[in-house]
């Protein structure tokens, strides 16, 4: 398996003792994978960033807005992304249990939708787990794909090549 | 000594089984951890104070949300129930002087988690 | 995701009221996305009997089963039972108490989700599902690719020969 490709995640969240511990968390148990863990407080601030990247993988908090009233609430953050990189798969993390946020979540593809409880960390180990799975077959059928086009490239030489021997050596003998 | 919603007393707050276990005891990442805690809770007690002297509940609200995420890390469970209860009442907008009461028990019992937390830490230099 | 996958799922809990809720919902939630087939049980023990037969893709398996049948196994032994006969089956583990310690358990017994029975767990398991289809999915897309480009392969190998085969044989061919 293609484990050398580095992975970008991106985690957006204003708690900063959580988004330490997490990324320490992700390190530990993922740490046979090369991941790039990038930390922002709000979704405004990694949206340079996020288009010089362009993150494989975001972790996003729904409350943003303790130390910036003014932030945008985690879906309208998941709108932005899935703007700019349809790709980009994002986990929504929320501390209440919400149907609306999990719907909401939902129907603008977010990947997953984890609730801030004890087993925070273990949630998100399970979600990145699946994730990763799914960009590592992306992976591999895209090489694949090249390959068979190399295949078919070398195939369509081979023949060509027969093909004008044949005509060049034929019209040679007249 | 504390007592929680139960009325069980509690010998320590933190309960830092997770945080090691989860780290699986690399030293400069828990200490960084910790060193964060130190500094963002007194922030954040200090911030929750402010907003309640000039009954901004909306305020309130959004600190004691925010707090949930952070004592969860040091497993300082007990803090759960008071902060949830925070949450709903500021949300509300209405017992001001209930809010006053469980502000104190908050810092009470953070006060008692940064020692807990800065002892512990001199584990980790 | 394409309207043809084919995807077997067996549920097992032993709260009959809530499994056929689940059916429900799942069938309704990918009605338009894949075909769904799903099959209940009320223990671990009745489902490892359908097993070999039936290779389900995906098992949605409570922890708590003993509670009609109290000499059940519970979900992790179910689980190990699972990925012992089929190590690609996922399995979403369901639990209605939040612990760290079944959560930690489950994933060294390689679970591929765990789910706490709360208000949004027909959503959550709706998410779980999605990431697991997506991943059958997308392997077997790899694996389709691979194939076909074994099969090229062996054509141009066999092209290559014959080739040199003929130059060998009949060298007048190419002149």
């Amino acid at each position: 398996m293609d484990n050398k490709k580095q992975i970008n995640v991106f985690i957006i969240d204003d708690n900063k003792v959580f988004s330490l511990a997490l990324r320490a968390n992700i390190e530990k148990t993922f740490k046979e994978k090369s991941l790039k863990i990038y930390l922002f407080e709000i979704g405004e601030k990694c949206k340079s960033m996020f288009k010089m990247v362009i993150p494989e993988l975001v972790i996003l908090d729904y409350n943003l807005n303790s130390d910036h009233p003014s932030a945008s609430n985690g879906l309208k953050v998941l709108e932005w992304i899935k703007k700019e990189n349809s790709e980009t798969c994002v986990i929504m993390l929320t501390s209440e249990d919400s149907v609306e946020i999990a719907v909401k979540s939902f129907q603008q593809n977010a990947s997953d939708y984890v609730v801030k409880t004890m087993t925070q960390f273990n949630k998100i180990n399970y979600s990145l787990k699946n994730i990763f799975k799914i960009l590592e077959a992306k992976t591999i059928a895209r090489k694949y794909k090249l390959q068979r086009i190399a295949l078919l490239v070398c195939i369509a030489f081979l023949l060509g090549g027969i093909a004008a021997v044949q005509i060049l050596s034929a019209s040679l003998h007249k | 000594m504390i007592t929680d919603r139960n009325g069980k007393a509690i010998e320590h707050v933190c309960n830092f089984n997770y945080l090691t276990e989860m780290m699986g005891g690399k030293k400069h990442l828990i200490k960084g951890i910790m060193d964060a805690f130190l500094v963002q809770i007194p922030d954040e007690l200090k911030s929750i104070n402010d907003a309640l002297g000039k009954v901004n509940f909306a305020s309130v609200k959004n600190f004691a949300h925010t707090m949930k995420s952070s004592v969860s890390v040091m497993g300082v469970s007990i803090l759960t129930p008071v902060l949830k209860e925070m949450e709903s009442m500021a949300l509300a907008a209405t017992d001001i002087e209930k809010l006053y009461e469980l502000n104190q028990e908050l810092t009470l019992i953070c006060h008692l988690a940064i020692e807990e937390v800065e002892k512990e830490k001199e584990k980790y230099v | 995701m394409n309207k043809k996958t084919k995807i077997k799922i067996f549920l097992v809990d032993d709260n009959k009221v809530f499994t056929l809720a689940l059916k429900a919902d799942i069938e309704v939630a990918f009605k338009d996305m894949c075909v769904v087939n799903i099959q209940s049980f009320e223990t671990g023990e009745a489902c490892m009997k359908k097993f070999q037969e039936e290779k389900p893709q995906i098992v949605i398996l409570d922890y708590h089963l003993n509670s009609n049948n109290p000499a059940a196994a519970d979900g992790i032994k179910v689980l190990e039972m699972i990925k012992r006969a089929s190590p690609d089956t996922n399995v979403i583990i369901l639990t209605s108490e939040d612990s760290v310690e079944i959560a930690l358990k489950s994933f060294h017994h390689r679970a591929s989700d765990y789910v706490v029975k709360s208000e949004t767990k027909f959503k959550k398991i709706n998410y779980s599902l999605f990431n697991l289809i997506k991943i059958t999915e997308a392997e077997g897309e790899a694996r389709a690719y691979k194939n076909v480009n074994l099969i090229l392969l062996a054509f141009l190998a066999l092209m290559i020969g014959a080739a040199i085969a003929i130059m060998i044989i009949k060298p007048s061919f190419f002149k």
